[in-house]
């Protein structure tokens, strides 16, 4: 695409997160969502086949019912109350309605069909943005309402999505459809613990943004996009598979690595508010989406799968490819366990 | 003047049920203008008439008549609302309104089927017009915001139907 125009989109990306961020008029936070919709649009569609016009399609169809819902509650909330700003909600039924035209927009089940579909017909790239910067928006507008939403809906959307997103990636042979899963378990993990501790809500978008961050960035350095061409990147870099095998451990979920913080500090802070039931739901449901990370890890670095080596190991040269990115996350999304208290205070 | 409101709220409902149940563009167009012009009446009714002067001449005089130009594309087997497929979503449409207003409103007995009357009042500076002019002075930030998102729309709109037949969004 021409540089002045993905410049130009990507900045209007960014001026509509930003706008929602310093919003506290819902018309205006609205109008930032409806700009990060308009702008990613193109930037969906660029490489012209029909799949990617077809997943933009369905991207732009949610979204605008999505947004139109959020205008539709906002009106209301303002003809029963009066109030236009974001953190005075107090109609019950502009409330439910924000929260689910906000799940819809992020993607929690029940509410999730478009992701995986829409995912998967994107480039890498554009894929990343979609699942981490257009969800920034959405959530901090979930943040700033969650205290006024019913709990039993939360609580709802929260358990389903991780039940989705586990049981959904099970069947996936294709990488970026897995990925989706994964995004909408983590969202349900997010959601969950919104309304008693929202700085959970942050550390575990922070360490999902930086997960997957590395997830997709080794799947383009590697260019794979399915299991079975995971199967051979061992030749082509050693170290990624290896690294990557850490961050498909990471986004899992298991000690002593970054992904480990958000899901322990949900789970005491679901104890300590009297929900064990619902605190051990969430851990039996991570276990699923461990399952589907454990068979790409296992595929990737624990087995040689049966492969016709019509010739020597490729010659590995040095990549075309930007590497910063993806080492700074990939270091990020392994090490930062230690530092949970320093990030507990950070974002209380 | 209730009997009024209450027609043109009644017709801006038919409207959206005649553009949304899939005839061809021409006659959603249609559709269309007949709900924004009853839309500015019921905007009129309470008490925003310069706001509604604004919207039938930029909306339906501009925006909806260039519309109307571009949709009219080649359509060989046009299809109205008398048309088999149109018809059962007018029906579908028809009865969600009829079960959602029965469901709000607790049958037809209970509820009012008409307006509740507002304030009426009488002054120079209505609230429309100094909101006009609110929006250029004290929210002249969100008005540059909003302008760049017109230009944004139109570069958007630019860019996905750039190439004509070899491009993205093309008449297959």
């Amino acid at each position: 695409m021409n540089p002045y125009r993905r410049a130009t989109l990507l900045c209007s990306v960014g001026l509509g997160t930003t706008l929602t961020f310093a919003s506290s008029h819902w018309l205006l936070a609205w109008m930032g969502l409806e700009i990060n919709t308009l702008a990613i649009t193109p930037l969906m569609a660029q490489h012209h086949h029909p799949r990617a016009v077809e997943a933009t399609t369905k991207y732009f169809l949610t979204q605008a019912t999505a947004a139109a819902m959020i205008l539709f509650a906002s009106t209301t909330n303002a003809w029963m109350t009066g109030e236009w700003s974001i953190n005075d909600l107090s109609n019950p039924i502009a409330s439910t309605m924000f929260m689910a035209a906000l799940a819809l927009k992020i993607g929690l089940a029940p509410m999730h069909f478009w992701m995986p579909e829409v995912l998967q017909g994107l480039d890498l790239l554009t894929g990343l943005i979609l699942s981490t910067w257009q969800k920034l928006a959405p959530l901090a507008l979930i943040i700033q309402t969650a205290q006024t939403i019913d709990p039993l809906l939360l609580t709802l959307l929260g358990i389903s999505s991780t039940l989705v997103g586990g049981w959904g990636g099970l069947n996936q042979t294709q990488l970026r459809k897995i990925l989706a899963y994964s995004s909408i378990a983590h969202m349900g993990w997010m959601i969950i613990v919104i309304q008693y501790a929202p700085q959970l809500t942050l550390i575990a978008l922070g360490t999902y943004i930086i997960m997957t961050s590395a997830a997709f960035l080794t799947l383009k350095m590697s260019l794979t996009t399915k299991i079975s061409t995971l199967a051979t990147t061992w030749s082509k870099s050693p170290i990624l598979t290896s690294t990557t095998a850490l961050v498909l451990l990471s986004l899992g979920g298991l000690p002593p690595l970054t992904g480990f913080m958000p899901k322990w500090l949900i789970l005491q802070e679901l104890t300590k508010q009297d929900l064990p039931i619902i605190a051990t739901a969430m851990a039996l449901t991570a276990l699923i989406s461990l399952y589907f990370y454990l068979r790409l890890l296992y595929a990737m670095t624990l087995t040689i799968s049966p492969n016709m080596i019509n010739s020597t190991t490729p010659w590995r040269t040095q990549t075309t490819q930007t590497s910063l990115p993806l080492a700074l996350f990939t270091t990020a999304a392994l090490g930062l366990l230690p530092m949970a208290p320093a990030i507990l205070m950070l974002t209380t | 003047m209730t009997y009024f409101m209450f027609l043109l709220l009644m017709a801006l409902v038919v409207g959206l049920v005649a553009v949304a149940s899939n005839p061809t563009p021409y006659f959603a167009a249609l559709g269309l203008v007949v709900a924004a012009g009853v839309g500015c009446g019921v905007l009129v009714g309470h008490g925003g008439s310069f706001l509604s002067l604004v919207l039938f001449l930029i909306y339906l005089g501009g925006m909806l008549v260039v519309f109307a130009y571009a949709a009219l594309a080649a359509e060989p087997f046009p299809e109205a609302w008398g048309s088999r497929s149109v018809l059962g979503y007018v029906l579908v449409y028809l009865l969600g309104v009829g079960l959602v207003a029965g469901i709000f409103w607790g049958g037809w007995y209970e509820g009012s089927w008409v307006v509740v009357d507002g304030l009426k009042e009488f002054s120079v500076l209505r609230g429309d017009i100094s909101g006009v002019a609110v929006m250029y002075s004290s929210g002249g930030g969100m008005l540059v915001i909003c302008a760049w998102v017109l230009l944004l729309t139109l570069l958007v709109v630019l860019e996905l139907t750039r190439g004509l037949s070899r491009g993205a969004l093309r008449a297959v």
